[in-house]
């Protein structure tokens, strides 16, 4: 195959590098708020419920994108089922990694919610969609109320 | 209900409009020219086509997608002079991948409304100056609190899409590598083109494993390139040429970025996009209605994804139509005769060289060796973009 990239390295052209220095601090919002603590304090996991219209959000919203009502918080297992997986051999910058690396979408039990997140403590070609599969939270001193608290999902 | 409506959207305009002419910059990895560069030689292309000098136009709309790719944070007003949009009514859009095509629908609404005559059209992306890779500015479009921290790279989502739409219809990779086959032979008789080539099924399977299911010749390439359309009313069309094509229906739909809590198996979006354009143009049955078509194909699988949420194809049925040679350039229906952005190049935005103005040289008879074998009136081209969210499509016909 012969393709047409001719410009490997574009310093090789008259050229100036730069940087867009910024940073910036995200908040994690009120149903953030509400669901991280949960998590990082009690291990469990929220959805929220549309008081219109009984649809059920994960990860929990204030209100519904449908009918712009509010809703309400529910508890909810944190266990799910595999809907579509990859597996995925370069990392956020286009480095190889060293080992491939599961991300699975994953519905939530009793929600109308999805999340993505890893998959462990199984292989590639064991994995199917329709597979169960349930959280491995850090332990409790170690959990910052981020989405990292879950290490990952494994077979249920 | 507060107020009395009539429901629906209204298609009310005050004059029609027609692309006079079309030009494009090659594709290419990397190019030496600045993102003004590259606007310049694909607006001197269209004017040239067009017939047209930069004074006769009235109003310019830049597509170009995210800051980050050019590295110049607001780089619609530093384009600006490129696209010859100097002290003239000026406006940048974007809707990420989407851009190649709602850039057009801007335009569209510039000389629709009567605010123009005529309205320039230029979309650019140079992707080379981003490092370490143009991949990386996609790390920052996640959700910051719950996909971020996971280390997300961009192909590993549209993997989810692609096994979720291999798994609901039952196909095969093999089918699926087709479009890739199709798309890169398409190219070899695009001048522009970066990754042409002859391939087989075979090479696409082998390719190295990017994101499994997706391999390396799933995907297309980043690419810099620009490229421009002159879009007109009916009275300047009429003294520039005995054959404009016109726009008859616009449409775009954007759904949330809670991408995640969709079923990713068929592109709702594009649907949605696709029945305000064909509604607009009064068509009701696409397959029958639609000559020629060029969806975006940014991976292989999304060209049977749009084909589908475009209506040319009923769900799961577009890989049959592949595999039957139905989307060949001499097919019944011919998909990306261009070559596509899997044979032509993905400089994001810019892809309207491959889509829209692809699609007005159709139906002009201006394609060259690219020119489909069959007869043709009507065609759409589609784009899609964000964070799996957005679909823009329109359709032209040289007959009004």
């Amino acid at each position: 195959m012969v393709f047409t990239e001719k410009i490997i390295d574009p310093r090789e052209l008259r050229h100036v590098e730069g940087k867009i220095e910024l940073y910036w601090i995200y908040t994690s919002g009120e149903a953030g708020d509400y669901f991280f603590k949960k998590l990082r304090d009690e291990g469990k996991f929220t959805a929220a419920k549309c008081k219109k219209c009984g649809y059920i959000f994960f990860p929990p919203r204030i209100y519904c994108e449908f009918d712009f009502s509010e809703t309400e918080y529910v508890e909810v297992s944190g266990e799910g089922c595999v809907v579509a997986y990859a597996v995925a051999y370069y990392d956020k910058n286009g480095e190889k990694l060293e080992k491939p690396e599961i991300y699975a979408l994953i519905e939530m039990d009793g929600t109308n919610g999805r999340i993505i997140h890893l998959l462990g403590e199984v292989e590639p070609e064991d994995v199917c969609i329709g597979m169960k599969v349930k959280p491995v939270l850090k332990p409790k001193e170690e959990r910052e109320g981020k989405i990292t608290d879950i290490l990952y999902f494994k077979p249920a | 209900m507060m107020v009395e409506k009539v429901k629906g959207i209204k298609y009310h305009k005050k004059q029609d409009v027609a692309i006079v002419g079309a030009g494009m910059t090659i594709f290419r990895r990397r190019l030496n020219e600045t993102g003004k560069e590259l606007s310049y030689y694909a607006v001197k292309q269209a004017l040239e086509e067009a017939g047209l000098d930069i004074s006769d136009i009235d109003m310019v709309v830049m597509g170009s997608a995210p800051d980050a790719f050019d590295g110049v944070h607001m780089k619609g007003e530093y384009l600006l002079d490129g696209a010859g949009a100097s002290n003239k009514p000026y406006v940048r859009v974007f809707v990420g991948g989407g851009t190649g095509v709602f850039a057009p629908i801007a335009g569209y609404w510039h000389v629709a409304s009567g605010l123009a005559d005529v309205c320039l059209v230029v979309c650019e992306e140079k992707m080379s100056s981003s490092h370490p890779h143009p991949q990386s500015a996609f790390k920052y479009i996640w959700d910051p609190i719950l996909d971020r921290p996971l280390k997300p790279n961009l192909i590993w989502i549209f993997a989810l899409e692609m096994r979720r739409y291999m798994h609901v219809h039952n196909i095969k990779h093999e089918d699926i590598a087709l479009v890739s086959v199709k798309n890169k032979a398409n190219a070899l008789d695009h001048p522009a083109a970066q990754l042409a080539a002859k391939i087989t099924v075979e090479d696409v399977l082998n390719s190295e494993p990017m994101a499994l299911p997706v391999r390396r010749l799933d995907v297309s390439p980043p690419s810099d390139g620009a490229a421009a359309i002159v879009m007109v009313a009916p009275h300047i069309a009429r003294q520039l040429t005995d054959e404009p094509v016109w726009v008859t229906g616009v449409g775009w739909s954007l759904d949330t970025t809670w991408w995640t809590n969709r079923d990713l198996y068929f592109p709702r979006y594009v649907a949605e996009a696709a029945k305000m354009a064909y509604k607009m143009a009064h068509i009701t049955d696409p397959r029958k209605e639609i000559d020629v078509a060029e969806p975006y194909d940014p991976f292989d699988y999304k060209e049977l994804h749009h084909m589908e949420g475009l209506g040319l194809a009923k769900k799961g049925e577009a890989p049959i139509l592949t595999r039957e040679g139905v989307t060949a350039r001499d097919g019944d229906l011919p998909v990306c005769p261009s070559g596509g952005l899997l044979g032509v190049g993905n400089p994001i935005a810019a892809s309207l060289g491959v889509k829209v103005a692809e699609i007005y040289w159709q139906l002009a008879y201006r394609a060259g060796k690219r020119q489909v074998a069959k007869e043709v009136t009507t065609g759409v081209a589609q784009a899609w973009g964000d964070l799996m969210q957005v679909g823009t499509v329109v359709v032209l016909s040289n007959k009004r």
